[in-house]
């Protein structure tokens, strides 16, 4: 096992005019390693993710990826290790693009060759069948349309895939489904993971350590096994935790 | 036939040929249940088809002067009657298809593209260049059109290229404004995030990503837009800047006919009518089009 | 107090066979098909995946279902008035007094120029004979209900300003000021987070529990219903799949009487307790549907 760290992030602000919405965040993410990162809306926790894929500029810090120090506007050999899988499936494919486009534009952005056979493979690898290749996104169901985009994402050969809550909007059955195939690329080809999600449940089946974020900061880092015991050391994490778990009726608890 | 329809409609084509035509006739389908849409399309088609086959439908010709035949009503052998220099009107406004063809291709050759690279660019860049380009915009919307195109043509001299030429400078900006509106909404979606990614560069984005986005807009604008165009090339043909005599222009038919208008009134009506049903019929098209196109 | 309808109370609302069916240019669309169910005192959960019609059967009962759509069913019966041939302006005066509906995003159902206490104010005197004074101080005492800890100057807010929590306790203290007999509340909660999400669950809990409300709770999360309702439809494709007491979803020993959608939906889901290496997924059967 490796332990040389994949991202590595060091007192990482993020402002937009007036409002700070990341402050002094660190966190380092091991190579292969799949690592969470939760909160609730206005954590910044998404923002985090478009500052490491580099869509966003307004940042301070330290960020390094591969051991790499990464300046605010990132080169394309970047671009050909980290790739990103975003929440709203019917918002992250270009609605005049077919399936078949989606997948050549980063082959011919980066001047790749075997496009046809590598776009062949990446539909295989997520369970896309061939027949779907020239389809438009309208044409595709939602859990259609997330695998394009992991596809999509995975094209160039990343090492590390970063994910927006990626099954927020599928249905359950849908979101088994997406997360089961994350979970098997990520085996076969040692990927390294940054999942942001609100669902505590989704991030403890991906990931082996996550970050509880809370306006801005890093609130507590834990192991999902911390999680799982339900251990976590502060307030905040707790209280997460155990709105999570679903509504209790106080009335249940005091015998009337 | 039903092999082609299978062909467009399949749900998985095999080509991206195949794709694209599917698409088309899906559109297609949906803009041929609006009957005023089909209405339109099928003006603009006939005047597609009195333009190019202009000598073989006029009966004569549309310059031919005589002056015995002056101001005839209209008639088995003059359709729409006679002018005061005796050349028959029907035959005249069947060639003015020509002249009005020719402004408004010319107009939305050089209108189009340019106010959609600028907005898109404008849009999409913001900063500096956003500020820059929308306030040459800003100058030139200040003014209105008519009388910016009228000033156009007074300093460039009156002629068919001149007038085309001043609707053009006049016309473009609120193509830019549309274009940069539509950039504005575009450039936030994450599929643009998506190629920003992939390490595309800014102008792959913008003419890739971003311009094919805003051609619908543009499109319903531009034929919508045609009747203006058409009102504005009449309103500098009947001002004498336009077309110049004795090109058949619709405007300065109208504009040659005012005198007669109480006496002999087939003069200027005829003209007029044309231009009234052509630009409905642009307008109509540009209706259904936006119904069709918009949708995403 | 947990069960508050007793079998000699007459019903809230009756269903008996709802079909909701939309007429597109490439044939019928058949949203609803078939759903039966009584609703008294309680809270009534409706859970399934999108598709299923559990939206289009609360906007049925409100008589919402926009043009190309048609209701029908063999009874709609509302405390022994019947829906379905009752006229439409009777229906429409039914709808907001006593039949009120709670959507999934507060943000597109207030009116964003008009401060959100007028707009409670208003929805009072839309059905209730009140001077403007009277409307006011009832909207004030709503907020207060809904826990909003300062209602005077919550009242002077517009949307915009309100979070996302707030907003949709603005919303309920709207549907509620008319004291309704029967809130459908759809996705109430999915657009907030989890901690507000309680908050607002124990609104509409106290309301169900203290004002004998009957409540039509439609939602795609199972565990939330679960826990929160005391009956549970679960749909799919249309239909009914099966009805069961909430209690009975979590219950391991019940597990081979349910129905193997539920236990499909039930599966699929990651569990803190129970980690799997791969997820369960869902093996839909035609013949749920036949």
């Amino acid at each position: 096992m490796t332990t040389q760290p994949a991202i590595a992030l060091d007192k990482l602000n993020v402002s937009f005019g007036e409002a700070h919405v990341v402050k002094d965040l660190s966190f380092t993410v091991l190579s292969g390693e799949s690592y969470g990162i939760v909160g609730e809306s206005g954590s910044g926790k998404s923002t985090v993710l478009r500052v490491l894929a580099g869509l966003n500029r307004d940042w301070s810090g330290e960020i390094a990826i591969l051991g790499k120090a990464q300046p605010k506007i990132r080169d394309k050999a970047f671009h050909r290790q980290v790739q990103m899988v975003f929440q709203d499936p019917y918002g992250s494919l270009h609605p005049k693009k077919t399936v078949d486009d989606a997948l050549a534009e980063p082959l011919t952005i980066h001047g790749i060759r075997d496009a046809e056979a590598r776009i062949g493979r990446a539909m295989a690898d997520v369970g896309l069948p061939p027949s779907f290749r020239f389809r438009y996104p309208h044409q595709l169901s939602g859990g259609q349309r997330q695998r394009v985009a992991i596809a999509r994402a995975l094209v160039l050969e990343p090492t590390i895939l970063l994910l927006d809550e990626p099954t927020s909007a599928l249905d359950v059955s849908i979101q088994a489904e997406v997360l089961n195939l994350l979970q098997a690329l990520r085996q076969e080809r040692k990927l390294t993971y940054i999942l942001v999600s609100h669902d505590l449940a989704v991030v403890a089946h991906m990931c082996e350590r996550l970050l509880v974020m809370q306006f801005g900061r890093g609130v507590e880092e834990m192991t999902a096994a911390t999680l799982a015991a339900r251990a976590p050391q502060t307030a905040y994490a707790q209280q997460l935790l155990t709105a999570s778990e679903g509504f209790k009726r106080q009335a249940a608890t005091i015998p009337a | 036939m039903t092999t082609w329809t299978d062909y467009l409609t399949t749900d998985s084509p095999s080509s991206r040929r195949q794709a694209r035509l599917g698409q088309l006739y899906r559109q297609w389908l949906a803009f041929k249940r609006n009957p005023l849409a089909v209405a339109g399309l099928v003006i603009v088609v006939a005047l597609l088809l009195i333009a190019a086959f202009a000598p073989l439908i006029a009966p004569h010709n549309p310059l031919a002067q005589n002056l015995d035949k002056r101001l005839l009503p209209p008639s088995a052998v003059n359709f729409f009657g006679t002018d005061s220099l005796g050349r028959d009107i029907f035959s005249r406004i069947v060639y003015g298809a020509r002249v009005t063809l020719v402004i408004v291709l010319l107009v939305v050759i050089t209108v189009g593209p340019v106010g959609l690279l600028i907005g898109a660019t404008s849009g999409y860049l913001g900063g500096w260049v956003d500020r820059l380009l929308m306030r040459i915009t800003d100058v030139f919307l200040a003014f209105p059109r008519l009388v910016l195109a009228l000033a156009f043509v007074a300093a460039l001299g009156p002629g068919l290229e001149n007038a085309v030429i001043a609707i053009a400078i006049t016309a473009w900006p609120p193509y830019a404004r549309v274009a940069r509106a539509e950039t504005l909404i575009i450039r936030q979606q994450d599929y643009i995030a998506a190629v920003r990614l992939q390490g595309a560069s800014q102008w792959r984005i913008v003419w890739k990503h971003v311009v094919p986005l805003c051609l619908p807009s543009l499109i319903v604008r531009t034929t919508l837009d045609m009747a203006g165009i058409i009102l504005t090339a009449a309103g500098l043909g009947f001002l004498g800047l336009g077309a110049q005599p004795p090109i058949p222009e619709w405007g300065a038919m109208i504009s040659a006919g005012r005198e007669q208008i109480f006496d002999q009134w087939w003069v200027a009506t005829f003209p007029g009518l044309a231009i009234c049903v052509v630009a409905l019929g642009f307008n109509l098209l540009g209706d259904g089009l936006r119904d069709v196109m918009d949708q995403r | 107090m947990r069960a508050l309808t007793t079998p000699t109370e007459q019903p809230l609302l009756e269903l008996d066979n709802l079909r909701v069916n939309f007429h597109t240019p490439t044939g019928i669309v058949r949203a609803v098909r078939g759903l039966s169910f009584t609703l008294g005192r309680e809270r009534l959960g409706i859970v399934g995946e999108s598709g299923s019609g559990k939206s289009m059967t609360g906007r049925a009962i409100l008589d919402l279902i926009p043009y190309p759509g048609e209701v029908l069913a063999d009874r709609l019966v509302y405390r022994g008035q019947d829906l379905l041939t009752m006229d439409k302006r009777t229906r429409r005066k039914l709808r907001g007094r006593h039949i009120s509906m709670v959507m999934q995003d507060p943000k597109f159902s207030l009116n964003p120029v008009q401060t959100v206490g007028e707009q409670i104010a208003e929805a009072y005197r839309v059905h209730h004979k009140a001077s403007v004074r009277e409307a006011r101080e009832r909207s004030l005492v709503m907020l207060e209900a809904v826990q909003i800890r300062e209602p005077g100057r919550v009242y002077e807010l517009y949307p915009h300003e309100v979070s996302g929590g707030m907003g949709q306790r603005v919303m309920i203290a709207m549907m509620l000021i008319a004291e309704p007999d029967i809130l459908i509340a759809d996705e109430p909660t999915s657009a907030l987070d989890v901690t507000v999400q309680l908050q607002i669950l124990k609104i509409l809990d106290d309301l169900v529990t203290e004002r004998g409300m009957g409540l039509i709770f439609i939602s795609h999360d199972l565990h939330l219903v679960q826990s929160f309702c005391d009956r549970v439809i679960v749909m799919y494709g249309g239909k009914a799949m099966e009805t069961l007491p909430a209690a009975e979803l979590a219950d391991e020993a019940a597990r081979s009487q349910r129905h193997p959608y539920t236990l499909g939906l039930l599966g699929c889901l990651p569990d803190l307790d129970h980690p799997k290496a791969k997820l369960a997924t869902l093996t839909r059967d035609p013949a749920w549907l036949a």
